[in-house]
């Protein structure tokens, strides 16, 4: 029998958020027809690099209940990645990007293994703890790393649209590749964890196998952010992996969506763009964004994407009466 | 063989013996009824054969095999299904996703997991609440979910530590007449329950504990007469009643 069809099911809700998602990139893709000014175009940019971030943190807090407070440290790792390779070894981008996804992998999977049993304040205090040690390393690793002066990186492209298109093209793979990892065993496996880790371990979920993979993937997709953003900005410094970086991904998470595929591209965007918009106005942007993380934290825990989601709901069920 | 074969677990909790020496063996198709007061240890003696504890001594063996010290995966991977006295479901999946999650994780393909679920939720009653998340469920309903949840792979052994606990009488008609079904098609189950009409109902045998050792071990009615178990867990009334029974 095939499985009943109800948007409510997960296999349903995730195909109706990556259905969503791609409406989003489709309007990131028509946005340089409207929009000419490079610095917006810029803004877009690091608003997609913070989408990358969100959506690999996501995985992680949203989708598995690992609250890691690394996702930063992790985009500073593989800018550092491929500009380390690039700096002291001439390596290519064709290999140092690629290796920005798998170097932060790697460490990110030794640090499921040993946060492995840890969970609330205990796990999101290791990870803070060690994304402090690895940007303080980096920042007092002056002869290997230049530390504040920060490390250049070779452009991988020479235009502003040439990097926007391939900052969405690889928005649209980390999205995809996110999506059919929560369609398949191991997401359903993932989100079991998150709701109840001795339950799912005891209906036969491997909980070490899930969550070391949830490391895996997050890190990677993390540390490729940070690695594509060196070769934008043709620089990586410390500041990228400030804790400040990841409250501002957490943030954007939550006021999107978290546990959602579709909230993190919502809220990456429209947080970024606008802390741009109200820069003018000094550092309210950032207390305007505190007091909207507590509202959504206490009163839409689903974040924009839920909000819209319960208006469908309402919409669709007053459609429903009105026809019956 | 036995199917399930215990001796001498012991679990203490520093200087309480939460479990002194219990030993018993569960036959293929039996359904053992556990009971016993409050703290006698049937949970902590689940929570070892599940593999959520770990013994300080003794030997359990599964179709032979020794199991103790094996994790719940494993030992839910080889047939040890357990049923919490504090409900455990997933609350932000729905019901019915509920179900595929753990057919999945019993190496079920994600179609046959539907089926399976489909129909465990109709014979459970819950197939209008399918669609909703588990946290959205009544305690009743969750109760009955993580029942099926048990029974998406035929388990060697269903482990029930108070299924009836605070549910309706119909779901709890419903829960008893599935126990009833499925045993009589050769399911193996250890019940714990203090619903004692219902252990007499469905078990013929029971064990009964206190202070971690085995009171008594035999056919359900015979337990329930026993003075030793009248006076740690009964009481004097229940020894009137069944007097008052077996003059009548």
């Amino acid at each position: 029998m095939a499985i009943p069809s109800h948007p409510a099911f997960l296999r349903n809700k995730l195909s109706q958020e990556m259905r969503l998602s791609l409406v989003v990139l489709a309007l990131l893709a028509l946005a340089p027809l409207v929009i000419s000014s490079p610095y917006w175009l810029g803004v877009l940019i690091v608003s997609m690099y913070f989408a990358m971030l969100s959506t690999g943190w996501n995985l992680l807090a949203g989708y598995t209940g690992q609250f890691s407070l690394a996702p930063a440290a992790f985009a500073m790792l593989g800018g550092y990645t491929t500009g380390l390779l690039a700096w002291h070894w001439n390596v290519p981008l064709a290999i140092g990007l690629p290796m920005s996804f798998i170097v932060p992998g790697l460490i990110g999977l030794v640090l499921g293994r040993i946060v492995l049993r840890l969970s609330g304040p205990y796990l999101a205090l290791t990870t803070l703890s060690f994304a402090e040690i690895v940007r303080l390393i980096i920042y007092n690793s002056i002869d290997f790393t230049r530390g504040d002066q920060g490390l250049n990186v070779p452009a991988l492209m020479d235009s502003r649209i040439g990097n926007y298109y391939l900052f969405l093209v690889v928005l649209a793979a980390v999205t995809a590749g996110v999506f059919l990892l929560l369609r398949s065993r191991i997401g359903r496996f993932l989100q079991a964890i998150r709701d109840d880790e001795i339950g799912a371990a005891s209906r036969g979920v491997d909980v070490v196998q899930a969550k070391t993979i949830a490391f895996l993937v997050s890190c990677s997709i993390c540390g490729l952010a940070g690695g594509l953003y060196g070769t934008f900005a043709q620089l990586v410094s410390p500041e990228l992996g400030l804790i400040a970086q990841t409250g501002i991904v957490i943030a954007m998470v939550v006021i999107g969506g978290m546990g959602t595929l579709v909230g993190p591209l919502i809220g990456a965007v429209l947080v970024y763009v606008a802390s741009e918009l109200l820069r003018d106005v000094g550092n309210i942007q950032m207390i305007v964004f505190a007091i909207l993380v507590i509202v959504f934290a206490r009163f839409f825990r689903e974040g924009l994407w839920g909000l819209a989601r319960q208006a469908m709901a309402r919409r669709r069920d007053a459609a429903g009466a009105k026809g019956a | 063989m036995a199917l399930l074969r215990i001796r001498g677990i012991e679990k203490r909790f520093g200087g309480l013996r939460a479990v002194d020496g219990v030993g018993m063996d569960i036959a293929e198709g039996e359904l053992l009824g556990l009971i016993g007061p409050n703290g006698s240890g049937k949970t902590t003696l689940l929570n070892v054969l599940s593999g959520h504890m770990r013994a300080d001594a003794g030997e359990v063996s599964l179709d032979g095999r020794n199991v103790l010290g094996l994790n719940p995966t494993r030992l839910t991977r080889l047939g040890v299904l357990r049923m919490f006295q504090m409900t455990r479901v997933f609350n932000r999946i729905t019901a019915f996703d509920n179900l595929i999650v753990c057919g999945m994780a019993l190496g079920l393909k994600e179609a046959e997991a539907g089926e399976r679920a489909t129909e465990l939720l109709a014979e459970l009653k819950l197939s209008h609440v399918m669609h909703l998340d588990g946290g959205q469920l009544s305690g009743g309903q969750k109760k009955l979910l993580e029942f099926g949840a048990c029974f998406m792979v035929p388990p060697r052994v269903a482990l029930l530590d108070e299924p009836f606990a605070a549910v309706h009488p119909t779901m709890k008609e419903t829960m008893a007449t599935f126990i009833r079904n499925r045993n009589a098609q050769g399911q193996t189950f250890i019940l714990v329950s203090h619903d004692m009409p219902v252990v007499v109902e469905l078990c013929p045998r029971s064990v009964c504990m206190n202070t971690g050792k085995v009171l008594a071990d035999g056919p359900t009615q015979e337990v329930l007469n026993d003075r030793a178990v009248i006076e740690a867990y009964l009481g004097e009334n229940a020894d009137a009643g069944h007097e008052e029974d077996a003059d009548a």
